[in-house]
């Protein structure tokens, strides 16, 4: 468990090593952060007076350096144009984000796996038909629409929810749904393809031979032997909607990481899209931990190693 | 014991519940806030890192104060200084309002804007502030307490014009505070003052007690970014929303509902197709060839077709009410373009980049249609979007390809406007230069009689009329919804003053 531990350890750190780098080196191939950060009509000397404030006339591997010496103090630097600590800029948008993640993945779960199992265990039938088409059209439909879709049945005209916005509970719905809705037509079909394949599989045949109860069989052995892929690909979900889910960021005026890491990419922000994306990766290594601890969990046969 | 740990859970979101909802204040109907959205984020509330109009400069304008205040037609009115004058043509000399206090209670002198001038001219502010470039402020003189000399370098007439947005915080507070604190509490002498900033949701303002002036009828305003237009529109629908900036012309009639109006406007923007002189193209150097663009374009028929007729064809390069009236737009005339195309050696046309970015909406359609009645004159267009950072890099190189949409820029302010077309201006990004015309924008800038000064700016505006180094096409229309509750009279430069807004 401890050298399981360890090795996990320094990957995590060679991915953040290596995702700070590219960030770094494509922010600086795509043209200079000044023309953008400066106004329109700034004069060369303004820029270069710029240039020297924001420390981008000292060479390339000096710059990343000191990046790196004080990302690991916690410092992720300073955004000039908004004036704010990125650090403080990514804390206060992580709120919304944690929220609105946690919020749309745990509905997708609980919309995608009962129903994944149960249409699996009805194959072939109307409701098997049905399901899967509206779970194929789920992921086929795009996400802005069907947000907007939503706020114009719910919030229009039945005046039940508000349009957009972050605030009480109610704010929390829309955006959540659409999140929930998009991936659980991703996972209901994942559910009920790993479900079907597991039930015509050896153990199966054999716990139903040793004459154990239905529900014992469906739960006990074969649920949990369906959840391993499942669990992989669920994981990459909430890794994804962690790092922030823009479009449904955007309909909804939802503040979350989305459209903090949007906007600074459009502003040449280079501190903060430095921040998020490292922000980013992290929770992907620590989500992609996780979800391998959790194997050993389902999958008896799995040994950390 | 896990039954235990559940009902804990429970108490506890219902108690997270509970919380949320004792934080949603409740308001009288009369006291309703009003709410402003827009689709931007205001990007910081440091009063000297101002540089959009909306929803950054909206909210700077009403927590700040700057000596001079731009009135919708683009005229000075006092502000700070309650009134000014030339001591002689380097100098002038603003006396200043009595009385003013910051709201953390900091007293306003001669001395406090001396502070902030100081700042806007370091760096990172001045890669935004624009006071000391564009005038030729050389120094800020402290006469008295109330009195102040500001001195340039040359005559200028431009100075009350970057006054307006040269705004003056509290001098000991932007002096001792670190800087994300002040860009992100600011403290101000408006007629509003900073309650809460939550970034990219919403700026909470309230009418501030210690306010020179009268104080404004609506007490509460936030301003909200909704970034999706839709959803701006659907919130106006609703009436959680008040004012609606930023509105295509597509959608402007969603705008009109139970609740709300449109009001639309010309804008000031000036949109047009630059013509790159130094590009790949070089049949676009001759002035003939120019010409032969503007007129094979027609430019009415886009506006009523793109624009749903909200905007009207461009004047001058210099916006109302300083155009020379003697200039008119260029007819579409695709013969008489055949006629000097082939008289400039082009009869048979050339290939013909043109480039846009996502700066403007529309920039791909506008070009498509623009290529394809340039194709009547046997132009073979190619069309490119180009990345924003990189089309600004190009656009202040001068270095586009061959044509591209872009609009300059949102302002009442000839001097300023000619400015832009001289030989190697940094906004000269068509790369024209004439030195006739940069003789007349020079003159006029120093010229301080009103009179001798309209001449010279009128026999500019002739001249780059017809040198053509821009495709001329429109101003930009500004479209907001308003509800039907509150009255206020909109801006063409986008800039809001909740302060003047009136409930009906």
């Amino acid at each position: 468990m401890f050298s399981f531990l360890s090795k996990r350890f320094l990957q995590a750190l060679l991915v953040l090593l290596g995702v700070s780098f590219a960030t770094f080196i494509v922010g600086h191939l795509t043209g200079d952060p000044v023309e953008l950060m400066a106004r329109e009509n700034a004069t060369e000397q303004d820029k270069q007076d710029l240039r020297v404030y924001l420390g981008l006339d000292r060479p390339l591997e000096q710059q990343y350096f000191s990046f790196i010496v004080k990302a690991v103090q916690g410092d992720l630097g300073f955004s000039f144009v908004q004036q704010a600590k990125v650090s403080q800029l990514i804390a206060e948008r992580l709120p919304a984000t944690l929220q609105l993640a946690a919020a749309g993945f745990l509905l997708a779960l609980a919309i995608s796996i009962p129903l994944g199992i149960i249409i699996a265990l009805n194959r072939g039938t109307i409701w098997d038909f049905l399901v899967t088409t509206l779970a194929m059209a789920g992921q086929a439909a795009p996400g802005f629409w069907i947000g907007l879709m939503l706020v114009v049945l719910f919030a229009v005209h039945l005046k039940v929810l508000p349009v957009s916005g972050y605030g009480g509970a109610a704010y929390i719905v829309l955006p959540a749904i659409t999140l929930a809705l998009q991936s659980s037509a991703r996972l209901t079909r994942l559910v009920r393809a790993s479900m079907l394949e597991v039930l015509s599989a050896d153990y199966i045949r054999t716990a139903h031979s040793k004459g154990l109860r239905e529900r014992v069989v469906l739960f006990v052995h074969a649920f949990r032997g369906a959840m391993i892929p499942v669990v992989t690909m669920a994981g990459l979900e909430l890794a994804e909607l962690v790092s922030g889910a823009f479009i449904t960021e955007t309909i909804f005026a939802w503040p979350g990481i989305g459209r903090l890491a949007v906007t600074a990419v459009s502003q040449r922000d280079f501190p903060v899209i430095q921040g998020v994306v490292l922000m980013s990766a992290a929770f992907f290594v620590l989500i992609n931990f996780l979800v391998d601890v959790l194997y050993v969990v389902i999958d008896p046969r799995v040994k950390l190693k | 014991m896990i039954k235990g740990n559940w009902t804990r859970r429970l108490v506890l979101l219902a108690g997270l519940a509970m919380g949320v909802t004792a934080l949603t204040p409740v308001y009288a109907q009369d006291a309703k806030p009003v709410v402003i959205a827009s689709s931007e984020d205001i990007i910081s509330l440091d009063p000297h890192m101002l540089d959009s109009n909306n929803p950054t400069g909206s909210a700077i304008w009403s927590i700040f104060d700057s000596l001079v205040r731009r009135d919708k037609d683009g005229q000075a009115q006092p502000r700070l200084a309650t009134s000014w004058e030339r001591v002689d043509d380097l100098t002038w000399r603003f006396h200043l309002r009595e009385g003013v206090t910051f709201s953390n209670g900091e007293a306003f002198n001669a001395e406090a804007v001396k502070v902030n001038f100081a700042r806007m001219d370091t760096a990172p502010f001045n890669s935004v502030q624009q006071l000391h470039d564009q005038t030729g402020l050389t120094a800020v003189n402290v006469v008295d307490d109330f009195t102040l000399d500001l001195v340039t370098a040359a005559p200028t007439v431009n100075m009350l014009y970057w006054l307006e947005e040269a705004f003056v915080a509290a001098p000991a507070y932007i002096t001792d505070t670190a800087p994300d604190v002040v860009a992100s509490a600011p403290i101000g002498s408006g007629p509003y003052k900073f309650v809460e900033w939550r970034r990219g949701d919403a700026l909470v303002l309230t009418a501030s007690d210690t306010y020179w002036g009268d104080a404004p009828a609506v007490k509460d305003i936030i301003f909200r970014a909704v970034p999706e237009m839709s959803s701006r529109l659907n919130e106006l629908a609703a009436g959680t929303v008040d004012i609606v900036v930023g509105i295509t012309p597509d959608a402007a009639a969603q705008a009109n509902t139970d609740v709300s109006d449109v009001v639309q406007i010309e804008g000031l923007r000036k949109m047009h197709m630059g013509i790159s002189i130094k590009g790949e193209q070089p049949a676009l150097a001759d002035p003939r060839v120019r010409q032969a663009l503007n007129y094979a374009v027609d430019v009415p028929t886009i506006i009523d077709s793109l624009l749903g007729g909200s905007t009207k064809p461009l004047l001058s390069i210099v916006n109302p009410p300083n155009n020379n009236p003697d200039l008119t737009p260029y007819s579409y005339d695709p013969e008489k373009a055949k006629a000097l195309m082939a008289e400039a050696g082009f009869a048979d046309g050339f290939p013909l980049t043109i480039q846009w970015s996502t700066r403007f909406d529309g920039g791909k359609d506008v070009s498509e249609v623009v290529g394809s009645f340039l194709e009547a004159i046997n132009i073979k267009p190619t069309y490119e979007a180009v990345e924003i950072g990189q089309f600004r890099e190009a656009l202040s190189s001068a270095s586009l390809k061959g044509i591209y949409f872009q609009g300059w820029a949102a302002l009442i302010n000839p001097s300023v406007e000619l400015v832009i077309l001289t030989c190697g201006h940094v906004d000269n990004s068509s790369g024209y230069c004439n030195p006739d015309y940069d003789k007349l924008v020079i003159e006029a800038s120093q010229t301080l009689d009103d009179a001798k000064r309209q001449e010279l700016e009128y026999a500019a505006q002739a001249i780059i009329w017809n040198d053509a180094p821009w495709l001329y096409l429109w101003r930009l229309p500004n479209i907001f919804g308003i509800s039907k509750t509150l009255s206020y009279e909109f801006r063409a430069d986008n800039y809001l003053e909740p302060y003047l807004i009136t409930y009906k």
